[in-house]
């Protein structure tokens, strides 16, 4: 009986995720578009605004070039990030030693806002893309960092013993059992890195404004282009979203072996 | 030929407190021996296990191999954990040819290798499974399977069907010993059922209390190969399993 009931009510329409998200995005645009013609400020342009100056950006070479630059430089922090906090993690989870003596400077620089060194980078490095490249990789290392010491502290210890009765080493060891042991682990921190690889580029640029997305959005604010502000605010928005997709994506995949993903790609 | 002499193993508790595992154990396993660590949950017999294997340090006494000083896991040791330990990124067939992989044999050599010894398991079929879709016992067989393929001289094995259905560790036990009548390694294997260490075993030892102690080594003087069904009806086996049954409950009641 419960199970006929079941069979007839299949998903719900709002459990089909594509028409869920087009229904979240709907809402937020109604209440942007409801908000910006009750307040009437010509600084708050409503999405319709918004959306039509799209393509002045879009098919502009300078903002596109912008926009490029600013991507280049947050995956170079990026990559930079993953090559060292993911290590360090994994040593850390294993072993004591390091544990003690990166703990303090790790939990040091955890609530430090990442954009507050950008002054100090600056004045050391200069204006140019290193000091932001650095600035981003300072902040995505801190969740990977953390994520891969979780990961590797819980690590079911019969599996590295099995590794040892082997007879391989500890430095292998840490990248051939430690490193996809605490894989599934990792991944999450990697995945709240691009978030805040994307939040610290804008803010790097906001601050030592040369170039990028970060310079583009104030040069339109200072020119009192509102409408492009928002723009590229939009923009910003679908690019963070795309990442994070594709992320999901590459990590599901990754991780296609783990009991813990849900992911249907093996059944 | 193993020799432990006078093994103790002392834990520093989570409260600071010292907890002793195990107490003055001495034993020899001579080469191609099945032995049996039988007792209660708790008296130590996997702590026992783990020092021999080198996974963990003894406090007092030592372990030697063929004369050589334990104090490091190696692959002439290799283990049987209950909970399988199979890595979990690799396919079944790169788990039972990890081992030979890590000894330096090439890929395909290795590959072909694991096969054979799927074959025994009879997971021939199941090669290209990942663990986590395989069943408790499947699970079990391909980590045994792993771990003869490096050829070990020593296994150890701990409660190694302990995680699962009757039926399928009975169906486990038979083939443990058809595979192991034929390859004849020495065999230290912890357990906690009387049944199943007297239908495998050359010897029984059993421990008892805490901190675990050798209360008694029974020799088992039955024919192999052994039929479960065939033992069952002998009454030397029967005596076996009264013997070591009234140990434990004796040992349960103190």
């Amino acid at each position: 009986m419960s199970d006929d009931k079941a069979r007839r009510a299949g998903p719900r329409w709002y459990e089909h995720s594509a028409l869920a998200f087009l229904a979240a995005v709907w809402l937020l645009g109604l209440v942007w578009a409801a908000l910006s013609a009750y307040m009437g400020f010509n600084s708050f342009p409503g999405p319709i605004a918004a959306i039509k100056e799209l393509p002045t950006i879009v098919f502009d070479p300078n903002a596109v070039w912008a926009i490029a630059q600013s991507v280049g430089r947050m995956f170079a922090g990026y990559a930079w990030a993953l090559l060292f906090a993911i290590p360090l993690g994994l040593a850390m989870g294993r072993s004591q030693a390091v544990y003690d003596i990166f703990y303090p400077l790790v939990s040091l620089a955890y609530p430090m806002p990442k954009a507050a060194l950008m002054p100090i980078l600056m004045l050391w490095f200069g204006l140019g893309s290193f000091s932001k490249i650095l600035v981003i990789a300072m902040g995505v290392s801190l969740p990977v960092l953390f994520h891969s010491y979780q990961g590797a502290c819980r690590i079911e210890k019969k599996l590295v013993w099995t590794a040892q009765a082997m007879g391989m080493g500890p430095v292998k060891r840490l990248f051939r059992i430690v490193l996809p042991a605490a894989l599934p682990e990792i991944l999450i921190g990697c995945q709240v890195g691009v978030v805040m690889a994307l939040i610290v580029m804008v803010s790097s640029e906001m601050i030592a404004r040369q170039e990028g997305v970060g310079n583009l959005l104030f040069t339109s604010m200072d020119m009192a282009q509102y409408a492009s502000v928002y723009a590229v605010i939009l923009v910003l928005a679908v690019l963070g979203f795309l990442l994070d997709w594709l992320f999901e994506r590459v990590r599901r995949f990754l991780t296609r072996w783990s009991d813990s993903n849900n992911g249907a790609s093996l059944r | 030929m193993i020799t432990i002499e006078q093994l103790g193993k002392t834990f520093q508790t989570a409260r600071g407190t010292q907890h002793t595992a195990i107490r003055d154990i001495s034993l020899q396993v001579p080469e191609g021996q099945f032995v049996s660590i039988l007792g209660p949950s708790g008296c130590g017999k996997s702590t026992l296990l783990y020092i021999v294997g080198g996974f963990e340090l003894a406090t007092t006494g030592s372990v030697q191999v063929n004369g050589r000083v334990v104090n490091a896991p190696g692959p002439d040791r290799g283990p049987v954990f209950q909970e399988y330990a199979l890595f979990p990124w690799k396919n079944v067939l790169s788990n039972v040819a990890y081992g030979l992989r890590e000894q330096g044999v090439p890929k395909a050599q290795a590959e072909e290798k694991a096969m054979y010894w799927l074959d025994k398991v009879k997971l021939k079929d199941y090669a290209h499974f990942y663990p986590r879709e395989l069943s408790g016992g499947m699970r079990q067989r391909a980590a045994i399977a792993r771990t003869l393929a490096y050829e070990p001289a020593i296994l150890l094995m701990d409660e190694p069907f302990g995680a699962l259905d009757a039926h399928t560790r009975l169906k486990l036990q038979a083939g443990l010993l058809g595979l192991w009548e034929q390859l004849k390694n020495t065999v230290l294997f912890v357990t906690h059922g009387v049944e199943e260490a007297v239908y495998l075993s050359d010897r029984v030892v059993v421990l008892s209390g805490t901190p675990g102690t050798v209360r008694e080594v029974v020799d088992i003087n039955l024919p192999r190969p052994r039929i479960r069904a065939d033992l069952l009806r002998n009454p030397r086996y029967q005596e076996y399993v009264i013997h070591l049954e009234n140990l434990l409950i004796a040992e349960a009641a103190a």
